[in-house]
């Protein structure tokens, strides 16, 4: 017997929240918010026929155990978490069909930090400021504006069931994961040249303060400081860098605007890395060119397009008409 | 109707935003808002400064430069007559336990409390820009006399509505947050409500003006 689309939360994980492709109301200070891993959020979606920005789970470090009320189809994308489908081996990158009554269970990843579960029709989840994703800080979106808790129920959007295919996410396509990272930065008109000799080229460690608004350094460089700096509008994957000189990576939930120097910010191709990192990973900053970092996004946007596509084509699932609970293509 | 002086400065932020500096932010963004450019995703605004942050698959910094220069070409004279900002009143209780720091204000302005409220209610402010957290308004406008330094170590939490200056500005903590300004007041308005069609109630430009109500200053809340 099926029941209502619902998903029952029975342990929480470590932080579990709804994300989707996230908010364009800076103006309003307003933190951008969404999956801190976009790539593996849109390849997750695409797997189960959803648009690229339809809401889901975004899990981190600790998974949550989730039962299911009724059939869904659904795919985990992102670190190498350990997942279960009533005690047998659940597979990441696939699309998955689960009967009701199952009950997934996502434990820990040895690398990386978060990984994203789509259900197709996407979570049915009212939006702040066009985003269902969950702002913690601000205690708004998503459920309630918090993690998830033991006892509560995501419902999902109806969408004509179908069978899952044999496709698989090629592994060049995952957000690459492992504790030495190199970030591509360009600079801006705050980097000094004794702050990009500093900075650049150089491993730093990442701390214990990891969140979803930004990754703490532990390093610390000569940072200058003007108590008479004006605040200014932060952008995805600036490296501000605070009066003790330990350089902090901005991740969507960062605030809209810091009055810090903001020597580096990290190129779009390699946002989502940032989203991976975890307390001990090593990070080297390495200088590009707009015209590199130009071409390592096209290459990246290639790619996934590609595979979003072709799972279109194979599903079947388009003629369909346009899912719910989805809004644009891509972000 | 001339143009207004397209003096203005480019800087690249990474390889998706694009700040613009001019003294005509504010009628850059409304231009922008009314007509956006090819592939600007947002337009966040900060004092004599806009942001763009665009999707470099559509657009590239220096085509959006050439863009926001023909629009600043294109931008007529602000006119007096046109008036299209609103005044938000903010109904506050100065001073008592919602505003501890009025007396050491008052004093280091010179003044004693009452005077020093009035000093402040007949300033005419202005959104400048909102960011820190959804809803604040950096509110510009203060004299010199009426400008505080900020406190040397933050408070760990400041009451939703409190009502704080802090160097050049004035600002209402529309939510219980950590903050570092001297708090004078507070106030019932809400400026975060998410119930509301408009959960913000103030944009940049808009201008401000304190109302002191329910009590005189010393008195608190009721």
């Amino acid at each position: 017997m099926s029941g209502a689309p619902l998903i029952e939360v029975s342990r929480p994980g470590l932080q579990t929240t709804v994300q989707d492709a996230g908010r364009q109301v800076r103006a309003l200070g307003v933190p951008a918010g969404g999956a801190a891993d976009p790539v593996t959020r849109r390849l997750a979606n695409a797997l189960v026929g959803n648009r690229a920005g339809a809401a889901g789970l975004e899990v981190t470090l600790g998974g949550p155990t989730l039962l299911f009320h009724a059939p869904a189809l659904v795919s985990l994308c992102g670190a190498p978490f350990v997942a279960e489908l009533d005690g047998a081996p659940f597979p990441l990158w696939r699309a998955v069909a689960v009967g009701a009554g199952q009950t997934l269970r996502v434990g820990g990843t040895p690398v990386g930090a978060r990984a994203f579960l789509a259900v197709r029709g996407g979570l049915d989840l009212p939006e702040v400021f066009g985003s269902r994703s969950t702002d913690l800080r601000g205690a708004f979106g998503g459920l309630e504006g918090r993690a998830l808790r033991t006892g509560d129920r995501l419902r999902y959007g109806a969408a004509p069931p179908v069978t899952p295919r044999q496709a698989f996410i090629a592994p060049a396509l995952h957000t690459p994961l492992g504790p030495e990272q190199t970030l591509r930065v360009t600079g801006t008109s705050d980097l000094t040249a004794g702050l990009g000799a500093a900075l650049l080229e150089r491993p730093f460690t990442v701390g214990a303060q990891v969140d979803r608004m930004g990754a703490r350094l532990q390093e610390a460089v000569a940072a200058p400081h003007d108590p008479a700096r004006a605040s200014v509008p932060n952008v995805p994957g600036m490296v501000q860098l605070p009066p003790d000189g330990r350089p902090i990576l901005l991740l969507p939930d960062a605030g809209t605007h810091g009055g810090y120097p903001t020597p580096l910010v990290v190129i779009r191709a390699d946002l989502p890395r940032l989203g991976q990192l975890r307390p001990g990973d090593r990070v080297t900053f390495r200088p590009v060119p707009l015209a590199e970092a130009r071409a390592a996004l096209w290459a990246q946007e290639r790619a996934l397009r590609q595979a979003e596509s072709a799972l279109r084509a194979w599903s079947g699932w388009a003629g369909g008409g346009p899912l719910p609970y989805a809004r644009g293509d891509a972000d | 109707m001339s143009g207004v002086d397209v003096e203005a400065s480019f800087t690249w932020l990474g390889d998706s935003a694009l700040v613009v500096g001019t003294p005509h932010a504010r009628a850059l963004l409304d231009e922008l808002r009314a007509r956006p450019l090819p592939g600007v995703q947002e337009v966040v605004p900060a004092l004599h400064l806009l942001t763009l942050l665009f999707d470099p698959l559509q657009s590239d910094g220096a085509t959006l430069e050439a863009g926001v220069r023909a629009r600043l070409l294109a931008l007529r004279q602000p006119d007096p007559a046109d008036g299209a900002a609103r005044t938000l009143v903010v109904p506050v209780r100065f001073g008592g336990p919602g505003g501890p720091d009025l007396g050491w204000c008052a004093a280091r302005a010179g003044l004693d409390a009452a005077a020093f409220v009035q000093a402040l209610c007949r300033t005419p402010l202005e959104v400048a820009f909102l960011g820190f957290t959804p809803g604040f308004a950096f509110l510009t406008g203060l004299p010199p006399e009426l400008r505080m330094p900020r406190l040397d170590a933050p408070r760990e939490r400041v009451p939703a509505g409190s009502v704080a200056l802090g160097g050049p500005w004035a600002g209402v903590y529309p939510r219980g947050t950590p903050g570092g300004w001297r708090i004078v007041g507070v106030t019932d308005l809400n400026l975060f409500d998410l119930s509301r069609p408009e959960p913000v109630p103030w944009r940049a430009g808009d201008r401000v003006r304190l109302e002191a109500v329910a009590g005189r200053p010393g008195q608190g809340r009721p």
